[in-house]
């Protein structure tokens, strides 16, 4: 299975050329994700649509035909995520508590209603065990915490309306440290990267929404090649700036625009759509512009 | 109570489900003879779109699920147009059906390969491959490793369906492409000729690779062709509008497992919540009425799902349904039918894929404008790759004042209803032989058949 480890380090080139890695950045990958007291992964899905977790499977297998996805999986010794792992029931309940030098990634809100009954994730030993319970115990026990998208990093959708699940992020459940790849959902490049640094142990600077800044520096407007295209009026005109229809592009930190998305083949803007700001804590209201721009409107369609 | 076995959690599948079966010994072999679907989380989607822009339902409700977002998309969008009367171009129309069967490709080849050959056959090993359960294992070494090189190979081909969609749609999962009026993206040569060649890589992918491996698990493991029958009922709402009416898919029942195909009234269709934790009303509610609220905890009950049904009788939703009703797979009705007619359903979609790209008119349009009402309600019925997928809206004051969804896991994964009648899959997994109580690799085998996915059925949006 080493042949793979070649072809990760291959994608991960490509990957991190877009994120300001260098080669000797990728030997620290390989020494930090293949020696034996590396940490490994454990991935729980709380209030949330498992979309983060379809998106970074979307990276995850390229079209090289030795597939970087699966190496990817196994360099990292994810020992828990409940949509892939084999194991069911208590067998994996027991892998979860085995853990003891791991990375917790997050995905998805924590349901905190009915004493936290509103999202039991496993039983142990007969006994419910809810996700808050779960979240608490494990990040308390995890070299850093890690939530990946809007939902478990500021609430996301699952948090809009008085939602009756009382759905919290997970900072605010841990009262922790946590480092946030937002996005609904985030772009695969974004989460493999972070991943990627914290598993070398590099200090990951981030903003005043706790993302890192290599990633979410820019503003989607910023770099938007429409910027000055004039403004499209109606949908269905492509090619124009989508300011007038709700575009949150000017308040919202993401490179999309530059990145592109599903191997780079297209954008929300490239599709004629307004840029949703869905990396924004503000998310899915309108996001909150800095440098005195004023707030951005909503969706007009 | 030694007799209860709990698998919590069911792995493998989008959200959260417990399942509990009673196991005894029935003519001199151990099996399931009664069981108990949880779903166990809820999402509380409730009070979310209330308030909100109508025009929003189609971003915000694709959040249901990330795995089959793009019918939530397409229906939300269909819902409003019912209310606003509005009609769509014919461009529009193609792109939505061209999106919505890439989504069904990618869920069929990521269910089979990702959420369901664990069950028949080794993966590799490491996590999260290991731990895992090995029992009853017939696949030797050497096609083991053959269908983990598919395994990888699948994950390949999923992320080109996705791309394939994004071509059009923006991006995947949750594309912003769907919008009440249309579709935002103008077709280009281009893009249309990118997706050709995708399209042809996919079929060739499910012709030489997927429908062979369903069918080499099948003659393993051939006893599953005779298992988990179900009560027969079927249900598919239709899907993909081709001209003037017609539909690739139609709409249609069939009862208890034969005769001939029967009309859908959607008028028919009641929610019961006598054993979910929600505060008990009047039954069999109609998905574009009622008031419901969590409530837990609360005697007798074991699910966050409610449980639909179909003129009070329990249905059978997904590819296996869909198909038999359109009358293009009636074989039977089984773990190995559920997975073939999956198999058969995407190498169709993928098919017909160039036949709906030639139907589009490079730069032509793709949304009419419409005004949304200040009052209305409006409803529309679609297939996502699970099966039956309904929304239901209410317009006043120019927002969102009631919205209610009805998955496909819904139906299957249902609880038991007022008439203590169990859900498809609890009545399923019935008969099940189960050779290790520890380990009741059997029981996942049923449930994974199924495709079910928890994320989009616990919410269940009633207002």
């Amino acid at each position: 299975m080493l042949i793979t480890r070649r072809s990760f380090l291959k994608y991960c080139a490509a990957a991190s050329a877009a994120l300001g890695l260098n080669p000797t950045d990728l030997w620290a990958v390989e020494q930090a994700t293949g020696r034996p007291e590396a940490p490994s992964v454990l991935w729980l899905q709380g209030s949330g649509c498992s979309g983060c977790s379809i998106s970074f499977l979307n990276y995850i297998s390229p079209s090289d035909p030795k597939d970087a996805a699966d190496v990817l999986i196994r360099s990292v010794s994810l020992a828990y995520h409940p949509t892939l792992s084999a194991g069911a029931g208590q067998t994996v309940v027991d892998e979860v508590k085995r853990a003891d030098n791991f990375i917790l990634l997050v995905e998805g809100g924590v349901p905190t209603a009915f004493g936290g009954h509103a999202c039991v994730p496993w039983s142990d030993g007969g006994k419910e065990i809810t996700f808050e319970q779960a979240v608490r115990d494990l990040a308390g026990r995890a070299k850093q915490v890690v939530c990946i998208g809007t939902c478990a990093s500021y609430g996301g959708v699952n948090a809009i309306g008085g939602n009756p699940a009382g759905v919290k992020t997970v900072r605010e459940v841990t009262g922790g440290s946590t480092l946030h790849v937002p996005g609904c959902p985030p772009h695969p490049n974004w989460i493999v990267s972070t991943l990627v640094s914290v598993l070398q142990g590099k200090n990951i600077p981030v903003d005043d929404r706790g993302r890192p800044t290599s990633i979410y520096g820019r503003r989607i407007h910023d770099e938007c090649p429409f910027e000055d295209r004039g403004k499209a009026r109606s949908f269905g005109i492509n090619g124009k700036c989508m300011e007038d229809l709700g575009c949150q592009g000017p308040a919202t930190g993401a490179p999309c625009a530059q990145m592109k998305w599903n191997n780079g083949v297209n954008w929300c803007v490239q599709a004629g759509s307004p840029c949703l700001g869905c990396t924004e804590p503000t998310f899915p209201n309108p996001a909150q512009r800095r440098r005195g721009r004023g707030q951005g409107r909503g969706p007009r369609n | 109570m030694a007799n209860l076995l709990i698998v919590d959690p069911v792995t493998r599948l989008e959200g959260h489900l417990r399942v509990e079966v009673t196991v005894e010994a029935v003519s001199g072999t151990q099996q399931v003879v009664e069981a108990r679907l949880g779903g166990t989380s809820f999402r509380g989607f409730e009070r979310l779109l209330v308030g909100r822009n109508p025009t929003e339902a189609s971003h915000l409700t694709q959040r249901i699920c990330g795995v089959c977002s793009v019918p939530h998309g397409v229906v939300a969008s269909m819902a409003l147009e019912a209310a606003c009367g509005a009609k769509i171009p014919a461009n529009a129309r193609i792109l939505r059906n061209v999106v919505l069967a890439a989504n069904f490709m990618q869920s069929h080849i990521l269910h089979f390969y990702h959420l369901s050959l664990l069950d028949f056959a080794a993966g590799p090993d490491s996590p999260p491959w290991t731990p895992e359960w090995k029992v009853d294992r017939r696949i030797g070494e050497s096609d083991s490793a053959r269908l983990i090189e598919h395994y990888k190979t699948a994950l390949r081909v999923v992320r080109q369906v996705n791309e394939m969609a994004a071509v059009f749609a923006g991006r995947q999962p949750h594309s912003p492409a769907f919008i009440a009026g249309g579709f935002t993206q103008v077709p280009t040569r281009e893009a249309i000729d990118q997706a050709r060649k995708h399209a042809a890589t996919i079929a060739a992918f499910v012709r030489s690779t997927y429908i062979p491996d369903v069918e080499y698990i099948a003659s393993q493991y051939p006893e599953y062709g005779k298992l988990a029958r179900g009560n027969g009922n079927l249900l598919s709402f239709g899907a993909f509008g081709l001209d003037e009416g017609k539909s690739f898919f139609g709409p249609g029942r069939i009862v208890a497992g034969g005769g001939e195909v029967q009309p859908l009234a959607p008028k028919a269709i009641g929610e019961h919540i006598r054993r979910s934790w929600f505060a008990d009303s009047a039954p069999d509610r109609h998905p574009s009425e009622g008031i419901t609220q969590a409530a837990y905890p609360k005697e007798g009950a074991y699910s966050w799902l409610k449980a639909p049904r179909y003129d009070w009788q329990p249905y059978e939703t997904g590819p296996l349904a869909r198909m038999w009703i359109a009358g293009r797979y009636r074989k039977g009705i089984s773990v190995l039918d559920r997975h073939k007619a999956r198999a058969q359903e995407t190498l169709e979609l993928v098919e017909a894929l160039p036949g709906w790209l030639d139907g589009l008119e490079v730069g032509g349009s793709v949304y009419t404008a419409f005004a949304t009402p200040t009052e209305g309600t409006g409803a529309a019925l679609i297939e996502a790759p699970r099966g039956a997928l309904g929304h239901w809206l209410r317009i006043a004051e120019s927002k969102i004042a009631h919205y209610q969804v009805i998955t496909p896991t819904c139906w299957n994964a249902s609880p038991r209803d007022d008439k203590d009648k169990p859900g498809p899959m609890e009545q399923a997994l019935v008969g099940t032989p189960v050779q290790d109580r520890e380990h009741p690799v059997e029981v996942l085998r049923v449930i994974h058949a199924f495709d079910p996915c928890l994320a989009c059925a616990v919410h269940v949006l009633r207002i």
